[in-house]
Order: C-alpha cells, then structure tokens, then sequence
C-alpha cells in the first residue's frame, strides 16, 4: 500500500533514467475502471506538464516512479476532461461516506500498488479522513517517508473504502462525465440524506437533491429546517418545485409556502395537481401556531356505520403517510366526526363488527383556532398518537400527528 | 417620560436587530474589551483629534466585510472550507494554529476587561470571572442556536450604552464632529502609533471567519445578497459610532481635564465618574463588562467553529455534546484556560499572552487578506459575482495599506518601551 501523500512529488524517470520531473497528481476515469489511475501527470524540470498514460508506468514505489520507454515516446491517457484528479478533486474536499452516512474532508487517499505483466498500476484503496492521514499531511516534505509512516502510526487511522464514497461535483455536465451519481445515496433513509444535505454548501445541497426523484426528494426536504427547504425550493425551476411539494405531506408543504415569497408560493400552487393545491390552500388559511395550522389533511375516515371489513378497505386504499394510519375517524353525513377508533383494535375485532363499538371515550378532539400549546398538552395528558381537529360545528377538518408534536416540543427546548 | 423614550428606543433597536443578522454580531463583538481601551486612550490621549480615521476604517473595514459575505453567500462555504480546498492541510492548520494563539489572548482579554468592570460595581474577580465563564458556557454548551443567538442579540442592543454615555459626557458637538470630517494628521510617533491601533483593533482576522460562517448559517440566498450588503455596511458603521461615541466620551471628559492616562477600559470608567457623572461612567462599565461577557463568549466559540470546519470535524450549537465533541472541547477549554489565567495570573504575566496574541493576529492578517482576495476573484468559484476591476483596486489597496500597518503594529508589539507616555 502507498499514500498519496508518498507518492506527491514522487522523482520521475523514463526507461534510461533520465529526469522527466516530478509526480504532481494522478487522475481516475470514472467511465472506463473507477478504480485504476490512469493518468499520470508529471511537472517537468522546465515547468512544463507531461501526462503519462497507466501503461507506460513499469514501476512506481516510495523512492520514484520509471516508466516502460523513453522520454520522446510517453502517450498521454486522453484528455483531462473525464478524469478524477486526486489532488484537485478529492483531496481537502468534502465526500459523502455512504455507509456512515456522514460528510467528511479527505486527507489522505491510499492506493494498492498492483504489478501487471508489462507494467505497473495503481488502485485506488481508500479515503483517508482521520487523524493520520492528517499528520502525514501536515509533515509531508519534512520528514523522511519511512519516519513518517511511523510517526502517523501512532494516530487512529480512519480509511473508507472507496467504494463507499460519494464525491459531490456540483456542475451536471462534469458531473454525467465522472459518472458521480447519488443513487446510493437515495437508498438512505431520507432523515439521513437530511443531516448530509444539511454539512453541504448550497450547490451540493442543490446537485444533490435534483438527482432524486420527487417522492425521495419530498421526503428529504421534510426533514430539514424550513427556511432551508424554501432557499432550495426557489433554487429548482418552478415545475420541479411544484411536482416536489405536491409529493409532500400537506401539512409540510403549507409550512414551506408560508416560508416564500407570496409570489413564489402562488406560481407553486397554481402549477400544483388542483387536489393537492386545495389541501394545502385550506391548511394557509390558518394561523400560525394554532391546531389547524399544525395538522394534516391525509387521514383515515370512515362513515359512522361502517364495519370493521370496511375500515381494513379503507386502510388498503389508503395512500398517506404510515404515521398516519394509527387511528381511523368516524363521520356522520354531514361530517361531523363522531368517533375514533385506534387501528389496534380494528386489528383484534371480527370482521363485522360495526366500528362504532370500537370507539375510544371520551373522544378527544380539538377547535381548529386553539394553540398549539394546548396540543401538546391533550397529547400530554392523553398519551395520543393522534388528534383530531375540527371546526365549531364538530366537522372534521383534519389531524395531528405524534411526530409534528414531538418536533414542536424538541425544536422549542 | 426620559426612562418612556428610553424603552422605545430599546424596542426600535430590537426590532431592527430582528432584521439583521450577521453583520451587526459581528461588528458588535468586534468592540470587545480591548477596543473599548484602545477607543478610550484614543480619547484620552488625543481628544477629537484621532476621529477623523473612523471614517476610512469604517471604509476598509465595508471593503473587507463585504467580500468575506459576498464569498458566503455565493458560495454557502465558510472561510476555512474554502482555505482548506484551495491551499491545502498544512496551511489550514498554520493558520488555524495561529487563529487559536490570537483569539485565546483575545478571551483573556475581554476576561479582564469583565473582572475590571464588575470591580467597579464591587464584585471581586474571583466571583465575576468564574460565574461570568460557567453562564457563557453554559448557554452554549445546553442552549440551542436559537437561544444562544437570541441571547447575544440582547447582548448587542446593550451597546446603546456607550451612545448615552457619550451625550451624558456633554461634548463639544461642533468640534468633534469637524474632526470626524476633516482629517488632520500629527506626524508624531504616539499618534501614529495610536491609529495603527485603532485599525488593529477594528479590523481582524477571526472577523472574516465568524461573518463568512454566519453568513452561511443564516442560509442567505444570492438574490437577496443586496439585503445581506446593507447588513454588513450597517452593522460596519455601528461599529464605528460605538468607537465614536466611546472617544468623544473621553475626550470630552479625561482628555479635557487633562488626565491623558488610563491603564485599562475599566480605569477609564472610573476617570470618567466626577467629569461627566455617576450616571455615564456606570453606564460606561456596564458597557464593558456586557461588551466583555459577550466577546468572551463569540471568540472562543467562532474558533471552535473554523477549526472544526476547516478539518471537517462536526460542529455546530444545535449538536450535543457527544456529537461534536471536538468542538465543545475546543470551547470549553479556552473558556477554563482564559478564566483561569485571569484569576491566577497578575496583570504583568498576563501580558505576554496578550503581547503574543497581537503578535498572531498581525501576522495572520496579511495572509487571510491575501486569500481573501484571491479566493474572491475566483471565476469558478464566485462566477459573477467575482470582484470587479474598480473594486479589485480598492480592496487591493485597503489591503496592502492594512497589511504595512499591522506589520507596524507587531514590530512595536516587540518594543512596547516605543510606546510614549
């Protein structure tokens, strides 16, 4: 194994011996193997820059790097377009480690030195992000390589394997080139994807969440701080914009709305799904920080004479958010909300049972104009998972969930 | 109906505080302890006659902060993100070494300055300077961003008491304010080594970390980057008439009846008490030690902040503990080493420390200005927002006239015997 570190600067010779300078970086291509260093880029004696393709490398080690033939005879790999260059792109930059699921700045990168039959590669191993590789760094030049590897070795040394990195290229074009995708990172659970976004600068943040799909970019978006959501919504063509917060749950698309500029907020809505967009409008109507503002409109309910084989069609039908599915409303006619039944329960019953028998008492609810205070305390004093919110004349208008309620009183500590 | 106005004027302040953001902190926290002294042996030593280069450092200072801001915004990278990218590990760490040397003297200082004031008002040091670093801990440490902000905002409209004391002191209106616009320079060793001062104090190199960074937490957006500009060039002049009106204050008073020596901001205060009244000097000390509290706090936790960004560690208020450890022991322990070597120490060994953080800071700032501007002319980093030719000129030359005189400030750093008395 070798660290970049070692190989920065490395003396460089062609087949006779003769100087052709020094290693200054070396560059991946990302479209042919992620792994192998292709290119080779050399500053010259007379401050010129010389490229040396991988397969005219014959050896490379601590002390220099000689290639297969002489100095009139070095190829260069291809153009420097398509390339990952060590130094440039990945060294002192902030990478994604996928499998922490955290950003951090690389030290150091460490390469496996792989003899082939006619000449000699370099693979890259791994990022170097802690204390160790900074050392190396930080006395790189001044020390002797052999005392040096022997002086990082006291420090903990923290390698992700390259595999496991995400590097952030905030320009699309370059971006297609080196083949940097986010897909990993669209596997992560999106309060994950959340806290990453959130050590980013604006243009990764931005690069990051176009590259998702509207559903996984909703759900991001829903766990980090609204004035950031606005910010990066405005950043987003309109049409992206809409089709993102039309994905969100309505209760969190009205609080970004309130978050923007009146106009933005309008053109948003007006390019929104029209069911959607009225959800979200009834839900502006409210003020802040009163019950109404704080609930959802994506509920279960049911009329009041159903059985329980009609609230299990209910739920399957159901196409909200899970944390919504814990208890299942009861309306009249005039939908006036009657009861509340905890799934649970519908879980444990006969499938022809009339829900009605099912209910919770007292049914606890709440005028869509009280505070929010008085939320937290109902689920306080009820241990609820869910509230229901209605208007003065008992209709149901919507509901608050456990969660909001928990992001209340944390956000308020 | 003086203490009604008086409440409105706190409540206006208040609101426009809301408002802005990172300029008005920033620029506050800049009147630390230290600068209050330099303001008042400016007065005491010079009566009016040094306000004229309010005026140009009021200038360089916009010039500086505005760039710092402008990368912020653009960029949404701090100052110590973009220097570790550009130059490397090794740089990164020599300056941060050299941030931390600076601003640890900077908190012994303002550490000072609050177990002065609050001798004053009769509480001993070593009551007020272990207290004054548990409280500023604490909030840190168990508050989240939004309260610690809050807190120093209050801590900022406090400065309004410097504005008063200044009236209270009954100046002579119509000189001070000629003086403020006609400059008139004394070809006099202390005089010029007052103004190098006074630059050094108002522009440094942890400023340019602190704005960049809260600039970028505030999460401002490129269109609204004109609202950011004014909230720089804002909190810019509020610094400079807080130094106004600390300077007329002495020199009206002190340098008036003839007393051009103080030995701390704390000194000044108590000159000030049968000159211009019992009312102007409390409010003088109050001034100092809130002006204190508050530095002593931002320093130590805008240190914690770059270095932590600058090696990519977590950082950030709103962590816990155990999240960020790095960067609550960064600010707990220059809180506890400053604390401490102002309770243990005598005024003459706490000297060296302050002498070798000036030291730092002059050597720090040629090299942060430098990179200030090569960053900020960056095209694929700032695009069009890159420094335009005419500014290029002025900033360039704001920087290299900053650069000769702090080079001054440090060689007689090294001769404090060159100081006249």
């Amino acid at each position: 194994m070798i660290y970049f570190t070692e190989i920065e600067n490395l003396p460089t010779f062609d087949a006779k011996g003769n100087d052709l300078g020094r290693l200054v970086d070396v560059g991946v291509d990302p479209s042919q193997n992620s792994l192998r260093v292709a290119a080779f880029i050399v500053r010259t004696p007379q401050k010129g820059t010389l490229c040396i393709t991988h397969e005219q490398i014959q050896s490379i080690s601590v002390r220099a790097a000689v290639t297969t033939c002489l100095a009139g005879e070095i190829r260069c790999y291809g153009s420097d377009e398509g390339l990952i260059r060590i130094k440039k792109d990945v060294l002192d930059q902030q990478v994604i480690d996928v499998n922490h699921r955290k950003v951090v700045r690389v030290n150091d990168v460490d390469f496996d030195i792989q003899p082939m039959e006619r000449h000699t590669e370099l693979r890259i191993l791994a990022a170097n992000v802690g204390l160790a590789g900074a050392i190396r760094r930080l006395l790189q030049g001044l020390a002797a390589k052999h005392t040096l590897r022997l002086i990082s070795g006291i420090f903990p040394s923290t390698v992700i394997p390259w595999e496991y990195i995400n590097l952030i290229e905030p320009d699309p074009a370059r971006r297609l080139k080196l083949r940097i995708t986010f897909d990993r990172l669209a596997r992560l659970h999106p309060a994950d994807v959340a806290d990453i976004l959130e050590d980013l600068s604006r243009d990764e943040q931005k690069a990051v969440l176009e590259s998702l799909d509207d559903e996984t970019a909703a759900q991001v978006l829903t766990e980090i701080p609204t004035h950031l959501q606005a910010v990066l919504l405005e950043s987003f063509s309109p049409e992206r914009a809409a089709d993102i917060v039309e994905e969100m749950p309505p209760d969190e698309a009205a609080d970004v709305l309130q978050e923007l500029s009146p106009e933005t907020s309008a053109e948003l809505l007006a390019d929104m799904e029209t069911e959607e967009a009225k959800e979200v409008r009834e839900l502006l109507a409210f003020e802040e920080n009163t019950a109404g503002a704080l609930m959802t409109t994506e509920y279960l309910v049911v009329g009041e004479t159903a059985t329980v084989a009609g609230a299990i069609e209910a739920l399957r039908n159901f196409e909200g958010p899970l944390e919504s599915v814990h208890v299942i409303y009861l309306v009249n006619p005039d939908r006036v909300l009657t009861g509340a039944v905890p799934v649970a329960r519908i879980l444990l019953a006969e499938s022809t049972t009339m829900l009605r028998g099912l209910t919770t008492s007292p049914m606890i609810s709440i005028l869509a104009h009280r505070g929010e205070n008085e939320v937290v305390d109902l689920f306080h004093k009820y241990n609820l998972l869910a509230l229901p919110v209605v208007d003065e004349k008992g209709h149901l208008l919507g509901m608050v969930t456990a969660d909001d309620v928990l992001e209340l009183v944390v956000n308020r500590k | 109906m003086n203490l009604k106005r008086l409440k409105r004027i706190r409540m206006s302040a208040l609101i426009f505080l809301s408002v802005i953001g990172p300029g008005i902190i920033t620029a506050n926290v800049d009147n630390d302890a230290g600068g209050i002294y330099t303001y008042s042996i400016a007065g005491a030593r010079f009566g009016y006659s040094l306000l004229w280069t309010l005026i140009p450092i009021t200038l360089a200072l916009v010039v500086v902060q505005e760039m710092v801001a402008r990368m912020g915004v653009v960029t949404g990278k701090g100052l110590a993100d973009l220097i570790r990218e550009e130059y490397g590990l090794r740089t990164t760490f020599i300056l941060m070494g050299l941030l931390m040397v600076a601003n640890l003297g900077n908190t012994i200082a303002n550490f000072a300055g609050l177990a002065s004031g609050m001798g004053l008002f009769g509480v001993s040091r070593y009551l007020a300077v272990p207290l004054g670093a548990f409280i500023i801990w604490g909030l840190v440490v168990k508050g989240t961003y939004r309260i610690v902000e809050r807190v120093f905002l209050i801590g900022c409209v406090f400065y309004l008491t410097y504005p008063i004391s200044g009236f209270l002191a009954e100046p002579d209106w119509s000189r001070a304010l000629t003086s403020t616009v006609v400059p008139s320079i004394q070809f006099d060793s202390a005089y010029i080594y007052m103004m190098i001062a006074l630059v050094g104090t108002t522009i440094t190199p942890w400023m340019q970390f602190y704005l960049q960074s809260a600039v970028v937490e505030k999460g401002i957006k490129v269109k609204n980057y004109i609202q950011a500009r004014w909230d720089v060039i804002l909190g810019c002049v509020v610094t400079d008439v807080v130094a106004f009106f600390i300077i007329i204050a002495c020199a009206a008073t002190l340098h008036a009846g003839g007393q051009h020596e103080i030995l701390d901001a704390g000194h000044a205060a108590v000159a000030l008490r049968p000159l211009a009244g019992r009312a102007a000097s409390a409010l003088f000390v109050f001034g100092l030690c809130n002006a204190s509290l508050l530095s002593a706090s931002v320093i130590p936790l805008a240190t914690a902040y770059y270095v932590c960004e600058g090696f990519g560690l977590e950082s950030g208020i709103d962590k816990r503990f155990y999240e960020a450890p790095t960067f609550y022991w960064l600010y707990t322990a220059l809180i506890v080493f400053s604390a401490l070597a102002v309770v243990m120490l005598s005024e003459a060994n706490q000297i060296p420390i302050i002498v070798l953080s000036q030291v730092a800071n002059g050597i720090l700032l040629p090299f942060v200005l430098i990179f200030m501007l090569r960053l900020s002319n960056r095209a694929d980093l700032m695009g069009e927002y890159r420094n335009s030719r005419a500014f290029n000129i002025i900033a360039w030359t704001t920087s290299l006239v900053m650069i000769a005189l702090t080079l001054l400030l440090l060689v007689s750093a090294f001769f404090p015997k060159r100081l006249p008395s």
